[in-house]
């Protein structure tokens, strides 16, 4: 792939509505800087290749070698992506399953990982007060507890991973939607430089995703309608519910999911990845009547050492994923695979052309029908 | 008084914003009244002086009161704090009967720092100085100041040098007393930079 | 330094023409001496300071040029001579004061003294105040060297007094600021009292002296009247002379500084035998009778005058007066193109302009050395104006330039008069979009924070400097409380009226002499308007921006932030030495590779710090570099490093 610069970001995703405000371009120079919902450029850059064109999930991304690289097989052998095992699994913990969206599995593993000094930190995303969700640095439980739940908003994560002092030698365990999944991979690919070394991630922790809302948008509507400092969560249950529910410390509120859709961002409609395929682990919501607890799909290694470790010290409690629930996951991330295709076939007008995704035409042939 | 070697004799004292030509010129403009001259002595002021070009212009005359303007082609002597004014103001004043009296460390435009302007090489700006002038003399004014403490220096080094080439009816003693009575409290350490620049000349 | 007053009649000084004109003044007995810093004219009230205690002078600097002249023309009115010095802009904010005051007439003499920028060295206009003194009726001289500044000076307050009214010397840059010889006179011993004559007389009442509403008209006939009187005296002036040949080929009629650049060029020419120089000092009103007898001299006249064709137009209305069967007069001058009607002059142009009447070429140097020099000299990169190394506003202009970045709204600045006009070049990141006038900033700014109704939404912020804010921005401030304008105001208090040489102002604590006296406290001052002000130091970038952004953020309302650090050429000379010792760490300084792409030299821009692209690494320049230690914010690898001196 042809690396580009700061001026190409801008124009080709930036600038084309396909930023899905991950965070990896910025943080790691004077330039980006990610702002209310918006990665705005502060000064010219006059360099015409940059590792912000390089690790955007949104450039030129071969799906083929990250996967191969990551797991040894080619992308798209399965809807979910590889998985070693799949299982419903929740905290033991009652403090971090209540203050949890559902299972609080997330918070538990890298709790873990930190009590057991396999990472130092955590980069998360943490929402503030009014509830706009940015990256963040945790290393303890205490500090996790407060990045729990989710804003449902794009959150620019991986800036705070790029901020990180290039001699830093802290183990890192980075949480990201599926985008910054792929961009995290695409920094392991091509480790950069003058930043802090790519191999101090030991783990990544992936957020299963359907669609994330614009920050600045959803936000404005949200400070219109609540007080957002007497909220406590923001839910979607599952189909067939349709709504948008939002938890204060007086009751819950529902919002009409249509109402909420309208501030989806545009550009996730160009991502095929509902799973976080390139993750150690992801993590979703469990549906209908495991409510309360997470669906889980351990992929390498290290993720399933880490399940292993969490199983033997109890800190969750597991179940297996019934069958229905993994046809139900499956049908699902192939759905969002198919829209993606048909929705960037139709942006480019051409199969050929496939705006950042790098993946083999027998899988655009397959995912196309 | 001595006897002009021209009349009126034009010196152009150059630099940049900042370097500490006005002063120079005033210092140099009293010492010749006390010798009974006609003087006149024009500067850029204001906001040239924020790192923008400056130049004095200073005529010298017996008899005659010329205007504070030099016309173009007909400096006589050019002391430069820095290098490409130097070049800049033989561009317009030069002829080839000018002495050119140099500092050699550049004063970088930001424009340039950018990457917006270039700088010439500095060996081969010097060439074209010389190349313009009938006698030049280089002066590392800059580091002989930062060596006595203070870049702030320059200025009075240079003057020194210009007392010591010769080219103005002036000497050490005309310069001492007018050092001495607009800034008494540095007075030794001027005369120290002062007696450099007379001796980087050659004549100290 | 010599003082001005020295007690030496008859001895030849080297004077800038202001302090010439402070010492013309205080030949003259001035007693009260008001001005407003501007370039060229505020060396001549620093002057006056400088004996002012001595002499029982009152020397002060206004808040702006019409309370200046307003000032003086109390003392005048009260029996004390008085002046007033202004640049070109400053006799714009008078004017208005002006129009009255000739109506008035003064009391004592009362002389103002207006220097213009011919060329705009440092000024946002150029304009030739000359043309005032037409408009309205003031008797005008204009000097052409150090050694008239001080003697037209002087008359002019004899003058004054003579003709009841106010009268203007006229100086320009290269007047102002260049030194020639001047031959000292007296100094005057008097003792001065105040007291104001025409008060209110129980016996026979009736309307004051100075005042003016109802029946300027009459005022006006009386005005033409003194003008009149100040003719005659013009007409056997010394300050008006003819040099050259009794019948010349071509007559050049000059004033000012383009006197000496008459005359050099017909030097240069070598036609001292066929040019004639005819040197105008009183310049309004024309001195007819005089200068008709020189127009009799040659049928070519050429009009060497800078920015107006001032003299020239008045010269051609006497011609177009004369006898029928007078000598047909060709003129030449800003009419005919010889002489350009904008920016300054020089020998050269009056010699290429004589030359060419003359029907000679003009050749100052060898051809093949013109040419040569001239392309040589092209490797010279142009100098633009550049805040200094250690400058406030340069953290100011970023944070502000950062700011509007991520505020996203397509949101800019807007600047006026003094170092912060420097926000709208490279220094300043080209952040201020519009620039007029002292404190126009803050009106303009001001009339566009009430276009909601048109749907406009950008962030507007007005930038001032600390002078300016007392000079000219507290109305305008005023308006956009009283008119609910939605308006961030940002004064840059460097302590002090930087650009035209570091004078106090009201907000300092000093007085042009130096004496302690009250500060008018700038946050009190906007709080008790009615806005709202918060304080951030220039230096603190981040807390700059994101004061800027919670305002702009928050929407309506009439907001100050004042960015308060001493401006860094005050400091140095203060504390002799640098807060630090700045270097870059060769390192950790990565230079044009991605994370960086030398932000410093390239966009950051000070002054102190050069790019070494053979290493490819940036470095301080200790010549240069003021130690202020601001760029070690700005580094994003942390490469500059500041050590405490």
């Amino acid at each position: 792939m042809k690396v580009r610069g700061s001026k190409e970001l801008l124009e080709e995703i930036i600038g084309s509505g396909l930023c899905v405000y991950c965070g990896a371009c910025s943080g790691g120079c004077p330039y980006l800087a990610p702002y209310k919902g918006r990665v705005v450029l502060l000064h010219n850059c006059a360099l015409s290749q940059g590792q912000c064109y390089q690790y955007c999930p949104q450039t030129y991304t071969d799906m083929d070698e990250l996967s191969q690289q990551i797991f040894g097989v080619p992308y798209g052998q399965d809807e979910i992506g590889v998985a070693r095992e799949t299982l419903l699994a929740r905290s033991t913990n009652a403090e971090i399953r209540e203050k949890g969206q559902d299972g609080g599995v997330v918070t538990t593993i890298l709790s873990l990982a930190l009590d057991e000094g396999l990472i130092d930190c955590a980069v998360t995303s943490r929402m503030s007060v009014d509830k706009t969700p940015a990256g963040f640095l945790a290393r303890n439980q205490e500090e996790l507890l407060k990045c729990s739940t989710t804003s449902y908003e794009a959150s620019p994560v991986l800036e705070a991973y790029n901020r990180i002092p290039k001699q830093s030698t802290e183990k890192l365990g980075v949480v990201g939607l599926p985008c910054q999944v792929r961009a995290l991979a695409k920094m392991k690919a091509y480790p950069p430089e003058n930043r802090v070394n790519v191999n101090n991630i030991k783990l990544v922790v992936g957020i299963f995703c359907g669609w994330a809302l614009l920050p600045a948008e959803f936000h404005q509507f949200l400070t219109e309608n609540y007080d957002l400092s007497q909220v406590v969560k923001f839910d979607i249950p599952h189909h067939p519910e349709h709504t948008f529910d939002v938890y204060t410390k007086s009751g819950k509120k529902s919002i009409e999911i249509n109402e909420v859709r309208k501030f989806i961002n545009p550009a996730c409609s160009y991502c095929p990845d509902m799973v976080a395929e390139f993750a150690d682990i992801s993590v979703g919501s469990g549906r209908h009547k495991y409510k309360g607890w997470n669906t889980v799909i351990v992929r390498t290694k290290t993720g399933a050492e880490l399940m292993e470790l969490a199983k033997a010290k109890a800190a969750l409690e597991c179940q297996p994923l019934p069958d229905e629930n993994l046809i139900n996951l499956k049908q699902a991330a192939l759905r969002k695979k198919k829209r993606a295709l048909a929705n960037i076939v139709a942006k480019t007008g051409s199969k050929k052309n496939l705006l950042y995704l790098g993946v083999s035409p027998a899988l655009v042939n397959k995912l196309l029908t | 008084m001595r006897t002009l070697s021209k009349d009126p004799l034009n010196l152009i004292i150059a630099g940049v914003g900042g370097q500490g030509n006005v002063v120079m010129s005033l210092l140099i403009g009293n010492a010749l009244v006390r010798q009974g001259y006609c003087v006149g002595v024009g500067d850029t002021f204001g906001a040239s002086q924020r790192g923008g070009s400056v130049a004095s212009h200073i005529r010298i005359s017996d008899h005659t009161h010329y205007s504070s303007l030099i016309p173009s082609g007909h400096a006589d002597i050019i002391v430069s704090l820095e290098p490409v004014e130097a070049l800049r103001i033989l561009g317009q004043f030069g002829n080839p009967d000018v002495v050119t009296i140099t500092n050699v460390r550049p004063v970088y435009p930001p424009a340039v720092v950018s990457g917006l302007a270039t700088y010439p090489d500095i060996d081969e700006l010097l060439k074209a100085i010389k190349k313009l002038s009938a006698r030049l003399e280089t002066v590392n004014a800059t580091d002989e100041a930062i060596k006595l403490g203070n870049p702030i220096f320059t200025n009075v080094i240079m003057m020194g040098a210009l007392i010591g080439s010769g080219l103005l009816p002036l000497d050490k003693k005309s310069l001492e007393p007018i050092l001495q009575e607009y800034f008494p409290k540095v007075f030794d350490m001027n005369m120290i930079a002062f007696n450099k620049g007379m001796e980087l000349i050659g004549k100290g | 330094m010599p003082r001005i007053d020295i007690d030496a009649p008859g001895t030849s000084v080297l004077l800038l023409g202001n302090e010439a004109i402070a010492r013309g003044a205080l030949e003259a007995g001035v007693a009260f001496a008001s001005s407003y810093p501007g370039n060229p004219s505020s060396e001549i009230l620093e002057t006056i300071v400088t004996v002012a205690t001595e002499r029982n002078i009152h020397a002060e600097w206004s808040v702006n040029e019409k309370v200046a002249l307003e000032a003086a023309a109390g003392a005048s009115f009260a029996g004390i001579r008085a002046m007033a010095s202004m640049k070109q802009n400053g006799l714009n904010v008078a004017s208005d004061f002006v129009s009255n005051l000739v109506m008035t007439g003064v009391g004592k003499g009362l002389v103002l003294v207006v220097c213009d920028d011919p060329g705009s060295l440092s000024s946002s206009s150029e304009l030739d105040t000359r043309n005032l003194c037409k408009w309205m009726d003031i008797p005008l001289l204009e000097p052409s060297n150090s050694q008239e500044a001080k003697d037209m000076t002087k008359w002019a307050f004899d003058l004054s007094e003579e003709l009841g009214t106010i009268c203007m010397v006229h100086s320009v840059s290269r007047i102002s600021h260049t030194r020639t010889n001047v031959k000292l006179g007296e100094l005057p011993k008097t003792e001065n009292k105040a007291y104001f004559t025409d008060i209110y007389d129980i016996n026979k009442p009736g309307r004051g002296k100075f005042t003016t509403i109802a029946g300027p008209a009459e005022l006006h006939n009386q005005l033409h009247q003194k003008l009149a009187r100040a003719l005659d005296k013009f007409e056997s002036s010394p300050f008006n002379q003819y040099t050259g040949p009794d019948k010349a080929e071509l007559l050049v009629i000059t004033s000012g500084a383009c006197v000496a650049y008459s005359a050099e060029a017909i030097a240069e020419l070598k036609l001292e035998n066929k040019v004639g120089v005819l040197k105008l000092g009183t310049t309004w009103p024309l001195p007819e009778k005089f200068v008709e007898k020189q127009l009799a001299r040659s049928q070519k006249v050429l009009f060497v005058e800078e920015v107006d064709p001032f003299i020239e137009r008045s010269v051609m209305e006497l011609a177009a007066n004369l006898p029928a069967d007078s000598p047909h007069l060709t003129f030449y001058g800003k009419r005919s193109g010889h002489i350009r009607q904008y920016a300054d002059l020089n020998p050269d142009l009056a010699a290429n302009a004589i030359a060419n009447i003359m029907g000679i070429t003009y050749c100052p140097r060898d051809v093949h050395y013109d040419e040569e020099a001239t392309e040589l000299a092209k490797a010279s990169p142009l100098r633009s104006l550049e805040l200094c190394p250690g400058c406030p506003h340069r953290g100011t202009f970023w944070a502000i330039k950062e700011a509007l970045r991520l505020d996203g709204r397509d949101g800019f600045a807007i600047g006026d008069v003094g170092c912060y006009s420097l926000g709208g070049f490279r220094s300043g990141y080209y952040q201020c979009r519009i620039s007029n006038v002292m404190g126009s900033g803050a009106g303009i700014s001001n009339g566009m924070g009430n276009l909601r109704q048109f749907g406009f939404d950008q962030p507007v912020i007005a930038v001032c400097g600390d002078s300016t804010f007392y000079h000219a921005s507290v109305p305008a401030l005023i308006s956009a409380v009283y008119n609910k304008a939605n308006f961030i105001l940002m004064i840059l208090d460097n302590s002090a009226t930087a650009m035209t040489g570091f004078q106090p102002h009201p907000g300092t604590g000093k007085n042009a002499m130096g004496e302690i006296t009250n500060i008018v406290d700038m946050e009190t001052l906007c709080r008790s308007l009615g806005a709202h002000v918060d304080v951030c130091d220039s230096f603190d970038i981040k807390n700059t921006i994101a004061t800027l952004l919670r305002l702009m953020a928050e929407g309506d309302g009439s907001k100050v932030v004042v960015m308060r650090h001493e401006c860094e050429l005050l400091r140095a000379r203060r504390e002799k030495k640098r807060p630090y010792q700045v270097h870059v760490d060769p390192d950790k300084c990565i230079g044009e590779a991605c994370g960086c792409d030398r932000l410093c030299t390239r966009e950051f821009g000070c002054p102190g710090l050069i790019w070494d692209k053979e290493a490819g690494k940036s470095k301080i320049d200790e010549s240069v570099c003021s130690g202020c230690g601001l760029c070690v914010d700005v580094c994003p690898q942390g490469a500059i490093i500041k050590e405490a001196v």
